[in-house]
């Protein structure tokens, strides 16, 4: 019974997180490039903040993405 | 866009102009409210050994606590109001778009945006709450000079989740009903009904998947960090 359990329950998990990848990656790059956006237009220099942040935001989403990975094994 | 009218709103009585712009918020108090009758009427009478309308939906809860089981280990119980809720009020919201005359209120970011963020600060709370302030140490990382560099990330990392959920299901939603509609103005005799078909197993598994990803979040929140 509990292997039974254990069985079903790593199946949906791994469904659930496997859908997450696609939209992560792209998500995390949008989400980065919208804060250093807005800290540009916060602070005022123009592309210096949002070149960072995108670049912050794409390795957040291929962290992300191996993190992931790595806890459907 | 024109959306397709909701005749239930100029049943009540509401003008057409208010009913057309607040289309989405008049569905999810409607959803809201049938749920709550449904709750009351199966309640009202609880009897030890159940039959009839009890007997389904404690079979519907005692399946949602026992998938909660499975997936957060054995303190799922405390964690039943919350995913219990949100996996009602997604399914019928996804469900009550198929019927003609209403529309989803999960077909908006605004109302799937709500929902993944209630779970966003479900999450913070409850990691806030087991584990003290040495949560917040997750956001520093390994080496304490790297901060500056590692703390953008894992606040961008955080903040992906909530609007990957939300996306989702609006995406699902809104897209579905755009297909729907795409058919029902190429062909509205027999060939929408795949389709419908389509967006009925659509409903249930983005549900599904919204209080999957919901409760792994939680548990991640919750476990040992080091």
């Amino acid at each position: 019974m509990g292997e039974e359990d254990n069985e079903k329950g790593k199946l949906y998990r791994q469904m659930g997180l496997l859908s997450t990848i696609g939209i992560t990656l792209v998500a995390a790059t949008f989400i980065g490039l919208g804060m250093g956006y807005y800290l540009d237009k916060w602070i005022g220099t123009k592309p210096i903040f949002t070149i960072i942040f995108m670049i912050f935001g794409i390795i957040a989403g291929f962290r992300e993405m191996f993190s992931i990975i790595k806890k459907g094994e | 866009m024109k959306h397709a009218p909701v005749y239930l709103f100029y049943l009540l009585g509401i003008p057409e102009h208010i009913a057309e712009e607040y289309r989405y918020v008049f569905l999810a108090v409607f959803v809201t409210i049938l749920l709550t009758i449904v709750s009351f009427w199966v309640t009202s009478r609880l009897e030890k050994i159940p039959k009839g309308k009890q007997n389904v939906f404690e079979f519907i809860l005692g399946g949602l606590m026992d998938f909660m089981e499975e997936i957060m280990g054995h303190g799922a119980r405390r964690f039943l109001p919350l995913v219990g809720t949100l996996a009602f009020f997604i399914l019928t919201s996804n469900l009550l778009g198929l019927i003609p005359g209403f529309d989803s209120p999960t077909a908006n970011l605004n109302a799937t945006g709500g929902c993944a963020i209630v779970v966003f600060f479900a999450t913070h709370y409850y990691g806030i709450k087991t584990h003290g302030m040495s949560y917040i140490k997750q956001f520093t990382g390994p080496i304490p000079a790297l901060t500056p560099l590692i703390m953008p990330i894992e606040i961008i990392s955080h903040l992906v989740r909530p609007v990957s959920l939300s996306i989702r299901l609006f995406g699902n939603m809104f897209g579905g009903h755009l297909v729907l509609a795409s058919f029902l103005g190429l062909v509205p005799l027999i060939v929408p009904l795949p389709m419908m078909a389509m967006e009925l197993f659509v409903a249930g598994v983005q549900t599904l998947i919204f209080i999957v990803l919901s409760m792994i979040y939680i548990s991640l929140a919750l476990e040992e960090h080091h």
